[in-house]
């Protein structure tokens, strides 16, 4: 959705390279295809040969990064690694890139040429209206596989806020066969670093050479992964080292990232004197807030005027990527980034007395929570909290600014259930977003089913969503057109053949979490024909949750799943005159780990059937083991969903 | 056939269209004044009509006229256009990218730019303008920039309006007008004025009327500017040698006025089995067909089909490359006398073309470099690839042509317009000797010999000859359909549980597509996907039987078991045993359509599924045969059931035949495909026998 980029996420990903070897046209064969071990090939698409990455802290303003990458293509599943991209920017240079490519036995193919190199702007990618990140990529993908690619780069960075980090092995299907990892700094700015998912017996290398300190880890020989469903990322499971600054500094601005504390710091006084409005709008606030007393009023007559006066664009120029635009601007244009917004809000509010904070955040459904043992850059996003208490215990808004439908208070999936950085005058500290369990993320459905005689249906469906189950559809609701919203949900109905006869989104009236109403109008033919005498009828008409697929070989990874949600349906169906239910599904109830799920039938006096199903699902992270558990309670669950009411005939 | 289906709605050569007035007459009115927004744009009730809308353009209005800059011609379009933002969800209606043009010496540039927002606050307008220092160029491409700018203070209601001028140095591209966008437009309005000096050809596509088509004779001035200097040798303006002085000289001319305008144009919608949007949205095309200069005669620019074909054929880049292809002789060698037969001989050429050479996802018809450096680099574009492959059937005692095309993607080429830059895509044409025309392409190595790539399937080619008058028109109708065959044979037990084994074929552009995927996720992954789609399954057992080659079907065996349903009732089995087999979903999921619907290929789906019953059971109804047809032979659906002994035996067999059926035809096609799905689902009652 709304990529509110702090320039950081193109860099969080190691971009620069090292030169150990720089291809020329050598006529002994280099990395056969033979000489990789058999374990290695197996389950891979490609093998890394080699992954030799060198960091040169050159100052608290310059680092270089360069790097050597060999990688072998096995199958076209492994086609990707036949290309590389270089992103660079106006504090990022690319040093250098070359590449080679050799056939199967290890015999120079083809060099890159300079003119082979494509380099282009990337455009509007990301929601940004402009910024100067650009890349170089190169293309050496061959007809035939195995092939093997070498290529050679050197990123020389300005911006030192942003230290690489190592993961060789960050794609399923990519085998490793040797990587290692150097840096050299001077001992005056030490290193700081973190090993993630390290294996033992692979101990870092520290030695100090005069006035320099060198580090140095290797990896070999890791077989290649496999994704797994409802795993954690594979960013989580490879080993890997995070490498961040003590002291740094961007254009001429020092700070260290040592701790929380100093970092926070540095990005307050980077901003610091950027909040002051024009006596216009200070103006509009004092009428805005005249007959409020109450803060919490005031916030929300404030975010409202924010939403209703502003809209999120992004130019991310050099430093713009940390610094923000000054209020004053924000208020002439009416337009800004997530920095820009969020500094115009703390602005806002403490014009109205209000005191709030910036916060920085990873923000996207599937960004990993901030690793609060490590102080470094895990950030590309700006948010407010206003610290606020009701009855003498905090009661802190979160406030969304690049949004302008989003409810006052609401992180939902984008910035909720995780950690945040909040840049105060005394420094950054580390907080909690909001979280959400199942009963603030329900989706609440009632059906009324109605079949004929010949086997049509027409049904009548109101769903209420609220909190992250709404988060699509609140989008869809404020984003795009009444005709757009319908076709979305005609493609995404599992319904074999329908029409939709009425169709309207809504926002759910009421504070607090929240919700979307849906109602939908459908017209089934065919939905149950008749087989002789017996009519079939699953009421479950919208809510089937499908199995996940039988295990293949034994589980590796975790069980996860990272969204808290309860579901609950209730389905009238009705039949006309000359039927009856003949047998009704058995109920079903289960308490597990995994959650509660509950199915029940009813005739009902007045002729109909009455089905009614509750799904709650905690957020899970579970063990590897537990998995087999997990798609038993899925494979029941979906057996219990497809459950038929049978009807008979009797005026035949 | 397939032309047919080109309804005259869709293309239209201008000339017919338009009404010749006099010669004399007003200009009329500009649709549009900047900076005087109606009042009325500003009253709810003038929206009512556009609950559907985020935005509205109220008018959006382009004036081209030329210009002699020095001595050469250039055309400035002026654009004005004004948006109504109903909803914030129509924001970005006031982001507003320019792409920007520049080649060589050539350039288009943006100039005069201004913009405006409107809010009206409690009965006040309130305008803010754009400030131009926040606008901004980026450098795409080595081609192309991008002009970008946005106007600020945009909220509900407000409205907008910018203005700017582009001039242009590409007289052979006076850039197309779009009538037809993302949001709703009340006017749209083009006119241009063009000297009798240019030629141009005007192609007006899409499925909206319109409401203003004029053309007025009119005269004009153009002011030719000399520099001075000294002109050397002959090639001055005025002959002679020597320093001349600048000078200014007038030229008069006639002018053609055109006007064209669209009235409430609704949005244009992306559907599912479309070729691209450009192909039916409402737009009118430009190209110079010739120049006439004062003084000289009518040079033509935009060439005839006989003269595309000449000026290919001695192109570096195109039919002059054909003869630099002797590096390829000793690869195509021996294979003359191996495959005495052309179309087995075609078949080898091209697996030595697919071994050496990448496709690398680019689509040209002609190279930009040389053959020989896209084949040490075993990689290249489209046209690489193909001129490579043209080159080598030759080597190798082949006739082969180029065959010039459009992609799906890049949208349909018109056969009245001969214009090389609608074309991306170059396939070789071996002639055989029936008669029949053996179409390469070594792009795909999933795919048979003879078989185009599915995005080639864009229904005509032009075929580049060595003699320009035999050059013509090839049909690219595909020789391949999509095909699934499943043979089944499922056993039932007495509780309700099933076993069942499986041979599944995909032939065509279906097999090529399995073996693309099986390529892509490995065999394990690949076979762990069956699982996926049948999650009620264990599959014990499944093999990729056949792959390797594309001449035979792709094939693959599996058997799986499936529990019995946890609410079987004793006695009675109830069973729909093509369900897991079939599609579940109808694709066809919105009530109609605007579009054409363009498969590219003809389909067929086989289902043979033969079902033994436990032993003392039997059905207690047989279902019904049935046989679906689509009007005018477009395709039928036949369900048949015949039971022998304890085995019943279902043949479920999809045929559609055409690869495009008309807008006119999508309520029967959903509907067939509705019946089908039916079929398919039909529940069997299966009882103990008395």
């Amino acid at each position: 959705m709304k990529a509110k980029n702090l320039l950081a996420l193109l860099f969080a990903v190691p971009l620069s390279g090292a030169p150990r070897f720089a291809p020329v046209g050598a006529p002994e064969p280099k990395y056969s295809v033979a000489t990789i071990p058999a374990a290695l090939r197996e389950g891979a698409h490609a093998v890394l040969r080699a992954d030799d990455e060198v960091v040169t802290v050159k100052s608290a303003g310059r680092l270089v990064h360069t790097v050597h990458k060999v990688i072998t293509v096995l199958d076209a599943g492994g086609d990707a690694f036949g290309r590389t991209t270089v992103g660079y920017d106006a504090l990022n240079a690319i040093g250098y890139l070359r590449g080679a490519v050799y056939d199967a036995d290890g015999r120079l193919l083809h060099q890159l040429r300079a003119s082979e190199i494509r380099d282009q702007g990337v455009g509007d990618a990301g929601g940004s209206l402009m910024t100067d990140v650009r890349v170089r990529y190169a293309d050496l993908r061959q007809p035939q596989v195995p092939y093997t690619v070498e290529f050679d780069y050197e990123v020389v960075s300005d911006n030192t806020l942003f230290y690489p980090t190592w993961q060789p092995q960050d794609e399923e299907g990519l085998a490793v066969q040797s990587a290692t990892l150097r840096v050299s700094t001077p001992a005056a700015l030490p290193l700081r670093y973190q090993e993630r998912q390290w294996p033992a017996g692979a101990p870092l290398q520290h030695t100090r050479a005069g006035s320099q300190e060198q580090y140095a880890w290797a990896l070999a020989d890791r077989p290649a992964l496999d994704e797994e469903d409802n795993a954690p990322p594979l960013a989580d499971t490879t080993p890997g080292v995070a490498l961040a600054p003590g002291a740094f500094e961007v254009q001429g601005h020092a700070g260290s990232a040592s701790t929380w504390q100093s970092f926070g710091q540095w990005n307050y006084e980077l901003n610091a004197g950027r909040a002051v409005l024009p006596p216009a709008t200070i103006a509009k606030v004092a009428e805005l807030i005249k007959d409020a007393p109450d803060p919490r009023t005031r916030v929300a007559r404030l975010y409202n005027l924010l939403q209703g006066s502003t809209r999120y664009i992004s130019v991310q120029l050099g430093l713009g990527g940390w610094q923000t635009f000054p209020a004053s601007a924000v208020a002439t244009s009416g337009y800004g980034d997530c920095k820009a917004l969020s500094n115009y809000t703390m602005a806002l509010l403490a014009t109205a007395g209000v005191p709030a904070y910036v916060a920085l955040i990873g923000a996207g459904s599937d960004h990993a929570d901030l690793r609060p043992d490590f102080p470094s850059n895990q950030f590309n996003h700006a948010i407010v909290c206003v610290p606020l208490a009701s009855a003498g215990r905090p009661d802190t808004l979160w406030l969304e600014c690049t949004s302008q439908t989003t409810a006052l208070g609401y992180m939902g999936s984008f910035t909720g259930n995780r950690h945040a950085l909040l840049l105060t005058p005394k420094g950054g500290q580390v907080v909690a977003t909001p979280r959400y369990r199942c009963a603030d993320n329900r989706r609440e459905r009632r059906i009324d089913l109605y079949l004929d005689a010949a086997g049509a249906a027409t049904a009548t469906a109101r769903t209420l969503r609220t909190g992250q189950e709404q988060d699509t559809y609140a989008q869809l609701l404020h984003e795009l057109g009444p005709t757009e919203q319908k076709q979305y949900v005609a493609e995404h109905l599992r319904l074999s053949t329908f029409t939709i006869s009425r169709f309207g989104l809504a926002a759910a009236p009421g504070a607090g979490t929240p919700g979307v109403v849906e109602t939908l109008g459908l017209a089934l033919p065919g939905y149950a024909p008749p087989s002789g005498k017996r009519v079939f009828v699953s009421p479950n008409l919208l809510s089937r949750l499908p199995a996940l697929p039988a295990q293949v070989g034994t589980r590796q990874t975790a069980l996860w799943v990272p969204r808290a949600s309860l579901q609950a349906d209730t389905v009238q169906l009705h039949f006309p005159a000359g039927f009856q239910p003949e047998t009704l599904p058995a109920p079903v109830q289960m308490a597990t780990a995994y959650g509660n799920y509950s199915a029940q039938y009813q005739a009902l006096p007045d002729g109909t059937v009455r089905y009614v199903r509750r799904l709650e699902m905690p957020r899970l992270h579970l063990p590897a083991a537990s998995y087999a558990g997990y798609v038993d309670f899925r494979r029941k669950i979906s057996a219990a969903d497809r459950a038929q009411v049978v009807l008979l005939k009797t005026d035949v | 056939m397939i032309a047919s289906l080109l309804s005259s709605r869709r293309w239209a050569l201008l000339p017919a269209l338009l009404a010749t007035t006099g010669a004399l007459a007003q200009a009329p009115v500009d649709p549009i004044k900047l900076g005087k927004p109606d009042p009325l744009d500003f009253k709810a009730e003038s929206f009512k009509g556009d609950s559907a809308a985020a935005a509205v353009v109220l008018c959006d209005y382009g004036v081209t006229r030329f210009r002699l800059n020095g001595t050469s011609f250039q055309f400035e379009t002026d654009r004005v256009t004004r948006v109504k933002i109903l909803k914030k969800a129509g924001y970005d209606a006031a982001t507003v990218l320019v792409p920007l043009y520049h080649r060589n010496n050539s350039e288009e540039r943006l100039s005069g730019l201004r913009g405006t927002t409107y809010n009206m606050v409690a009965g006040q307008l309130q305008k803010t303008k754009l400030d131009i220092s926040k606008t901004f160029v980026e450098d795409r491409t080595a081609n192309l920039r991008v002009r970008k700018f946005t106007l600020p203070d945009v909220r509900e209601g407000a409205v907008i309006e910018y203005a700017y001028t582009v001039t242009s140095d590409f007289l052979v591209n006076l850039q197309d007008w779009t009538f037809q966008g993302p949001y709703p437009v009340r006017w749209s309005e083009y006119r241009a004025a063009i000297p009798e000096y240019f030629d141009y050809k005007m192609l007006m596509q899409g499925y909206v009327p319109l409401a203003v088509s004029t053309r007025e004779e009119g005269g004009g001035q153009y002011t030719v500017h000399t520099a001075g200097g000294f002109a050397e040798g002959g090639g001055s303006f005025r002959g002679g040698s020597g320093r001349e002085a600048a000078s200014n000289d007038v030229l008069t001319g006639r002018v053609t006025n055109y006007r064209w305008a669209m009235k409430d144009v609704p949005v244009m919608r992306d559907e599912p089995y479309m070729t691209t949007t450009d192909d039916y949205v409402a737009r009118i095309d430009f190209e110079l067909a010739g120049t006439h200069m004062p003084g000289q005669a009518y040079q033509a620019v935009l060439d005839t089909w006989e003269k595309i074909n000449t000026d290919l054929l001695d192109d570096n880049d195109f039919g002059q490359q054909f003869g630099r292809g002797g590096f390829l002789k000793e690869q195509v060698q021996g294979l003359a006398a191996k495959y005495p037969d052309p179309t087995q001989r075609a078949a080898a050429v091209r697996q030595i073309i697919l071994a050496a050479v990448r496709y690398n996802g680019t689509n040209r018809y002609a190279t930009d470099g040389n053959l020989r450096k896209a084949y040490d680099a075993h990689s290249g574009s489209s046209a690489d690839v193909n001129l490579l492959l043209i080159a080598a059937l030759r080597q190798a005692g082949l006739t082969a042509h180029p065959v010039l095309l459009s992609t799906r993607a890049h949208g349909r080429v018109n056969q009245s317009f001969p214009l090389l830059t609608k074309f991306n895509y170059v396939v070789a044409l071996v002639p055989l000797a029936d008669g029949k025309d053996l179409l390469v392409d070594a792009t795909d190595p999933d795919l048979p010999c003879g078989t185009l790539p599915e995005r080639c399937l864009s229904q005509t080619g032009r075929l580049i000859m060595p003699q320009a008058s035999a050059s013509r028109w090839v049909d690219l109708s595909p020789s391949q359909r999509h095909v699934h065959f499943q043979q089944v044979q499922l056993a039932l037990d007495a509780q309700g549980g099933l076993a069942g084994k499986v041979h599944e074929e995909y032939a065509g552009y279906a097999g090529a597509n399995a073996r693309g995927e099986l390529a892509k996720l490995g065999e394990k992954k690949y076979l762990a996907e069956i699982g996926r789609q049948h999650t009620a399954w264990a599959v014990p057992q499944a093999a990729v039987a056949k792959h390797e080659t594309t001449e035979a079907p792709f094939a693959l065996d599996y058997s799986f078991t499936q529990p019995a349903d946890d609410n079987a009732t004793a006695g009675t089995l109830y069973l729909s045993p093509l369900r897991e087999f079939g599609s579940s979903q109808n694709p066809f999921r919105h009530e109609d359509r605007q579009y054409p619907v363009d498969f590219g290929a003809p389909q067929e789906e086989m289902l043979l599924v033969a079902l033994t019953l436990p032993d003392g059971y039997e059905l207690a109804e047989t279902p019904k045969n049935a046989i679906i047809d689509l009007p005018d032979g477009g395709g039928r659906y036949l369900f048949n059931v015949a039971t022998i002994g304890s085995t019943v035996n279902f043949t479920s067999r999809l045929a559609l035949r055409k690869p495009v059926y008309s807008a006119a035809e999508y309520t029967h096609l959903r509907e067939f495909y509705r019946l089908m799905l039916e079929k398919q689902a039909e529940k069997l009652v299966i009882k103990k026998k008395a």
